[in-house]
């Protein structure tokens, strides 16, 4: 379905799921787009609403990858579409991430993904990372925010969120962590606590696809790992009676 | 202050969610989720296969013509073929539960991909050879 | 059929305190590596034929080392394989009462079996 064109730009198919609110069942809608060497999955998709069909909803904001906005699953991979490119690619399947309810096409509900995280009363400033001492000029000061950009990625690609509803999920659990590891004024035995759960870090199986789908290097499974063993090592201190912190 | 996990509403409603067909869905999957779809497949497969084994142990319970006429049986080609098949799964599953135990742990968690290419080599290496002894005899 | 979120379901309960099964699965697991290849080895590599005729199985059962670490084996790997089924019913999110009943039924299996094998291996002592 490609056709090479003058200026380097083809044609490819673009398969994106379709759901409105009411409807029985999703189905597929198929548009033409013209695509270059650097063309999104969201730069389609845009062009399909502005162009083919008003009625698509999405979800997009920042074109670069810092909001997580643009969460959705592309050829059945996580990703941001935003900074996924369409490539060589002569079909795109898009559909919305899974595990969490769906709005309207290719937009997800996130609260029950933010209520997940909200327990952890994870803070979002990075500390523990030093700034560089030459600020350029007009800069007094850098802020690190933590990588987390709560896409909600890690959640759609985890086997397990798909079949246990109660499971708090990647992203909690790590950002759980990083308070275990910068605690910034918080108590991080409770949360340790917290974490160690049977709908927690023991659901894990070890598969890892949230690590890889992350599109921010969060590495939520080897954040859960770290977390059973801070888990064991308060559980150890506990039946040896030298308290229960983290 | 750290809350409470207890949630009023699960993620997504059933038909929403992938469910178990997700587990198996090797669509989009890398290296650690098939890590963890075989070690499931291959889990389920030697729970089933433990009860089995148990009740064909029966048999040595009724006397020797009973056993004796079972073994010339699992001697059968057939039969070796599926020995071939149980010692895969239990290879693959104990030694990539090495890496799930270790991992699980928090140890070596940077190192999951390495580990597992590792321990598989080694599972189809011994596989390799063990198959040979079962088909060759001795 | 609605999409978007479903109905508030029941508040679920606080998950159990007691030590977490993947620690027992980890150290049944190690323990298998050796049972498992110490019954693998006796039974089926050090046999001309790969696998023990009855005067063989007799013979091997006579030794009280031997009932000790099949017996051993039967437990561990019953437990192993049951605490591993629990994970994957919990997979599917059952909590509380639930999970109490699941996890009392597999106790129940796991004890019925080992009572079952430690049952065979006095029959088939008598028997021969």
């Amino acid at each position: 379905m490609t056709a090479p064109a003058s200026d380097g730009r083809r044609t490819a198919r673009f398969r994106v799921h379709r759901r409105k609110a009411g409807d029985t069942a999703s189905r597929y809608d198929e548009f033409e787009v013209a695509v270059g060497p650097n063309t999104t999955v969201l730069d389609g998709l845009v062009e399909i609403r502005r162009d083919k069909d008003p009625s698509l909803t999405l979800r997009h904001s920042c074109f670069h990858a810092s909001c997580g906005t643009c969460g959705m699953r592309v050829n059945g991979q996580e990703g941001l579409a935003c900074v996924t490119k369409v490539g060589e690619a002569a079909e795109v399947t898009v559909e919305p991430m899974a595990n969490l309810p769906i709005v309207s096409d290719l937009v997800v509900a996130m609260e029950p993904f933010y209520e997940c995280l909200d327990p952890v009363d994870r803070p979002l400033i990075r500390n523990s990372e030093t700034v560089p001492s030459e600020l350029p000029d007009g800069i007094d000061a850098y802020t690190r925010y933590e990588d987390c950009i709560e896409c909600g990625i890690c959640l759609s690609a985890c086997p397990i969120a798909g079949s246990d509803p109660l499971y708090v999920g990647p992203a909690a659990i790590a950002a759980a962590w990083r308070v275990v590891e910068e605690p910034r004024g918080l108590a991080a035995g409770p949360v340790v606590r917290l974490m160690d759960d049977e709908q927690a870090v023991w659901r894990c199986h070890v598969a890892w696809e949230c690590s890889e789908a992350c599109p921010s290097g969060v590495d939520p499974a080897g954040a859960i790992a770290r977390m059973r063993r801070a888990a064991i090592a308060a559980r150890a201190r506990r039946l040896f009676g030298s308290g229960g912190g983290a | 202050m750290a809350g409470t996990l207890d949630r009023e509403r699960p993620l997504a409603a059933p038909e929403q969610r992938r469910g178990v067909g997700g587990w198996f869905d090797p669509r989009g999957r890398r290296m650690g989720g098939f890590a963890f779809i075989l070690n499931r497949l291959t889990g389920i497969g030697l729970v089933l296969y433990l009860y089995l084994h148990l009740v064909v142990l029966s048999m040595l319970a009724r006397g020797p013509d009973a056993w004796d006429q079972f073994v010339d049986i699992a001697l059968s080609p057939p039969f070796l073929a599926l020995d071939v098949l149980l010692l895969v799964g239990m290879l693959i599953h104990g030694l990539n539960g090495i890496r799930v135990g270790l991992i699980g742990l928090g140890l070596v968690a940077s190192r999951q991909r390495a580990m597992f290419i590792a321990l598989m080599t080694i599972a189809a290496l011994v596989a390799l050879v063990g198959a040979l002894r079962i088909f060759g005899g001795e | 059929m609605a999409i978007g979120p479903t109905t508030p379901a029941a508040r679920p309960e606080p998950g159990p305190r007691h030590a977490p099964p993947f620690l027992g699965q980890v150290v049944s697991g190690a323990a298998l590596l050796l049972l498992l290849g110490l019954h693998m080895i006796a039974q089926h590599f050090v046999v001309p034929t790969g696998l023990r005729d009855y005067a063989s199985v007799i013979d091997w059962l006579g030794s009280p080392v031997v009932v000790f670490l099949e017996v051993a084996f039967l437990v561990v790997v019953t437990y192993h394989a049951l605490i591993g089924v629990r994970a994957i019913l919990f997979d599917f999110g059952f909590s509380g009462r639930t999970a109490r009943l699941i996890t009392n039924l597999l106790w129940v299996v796991g004890i019925v079996t080992v009572v079952y094998g430690v049952a065979l291996f006095a029959a088939i002592l008598n028997a021969g």
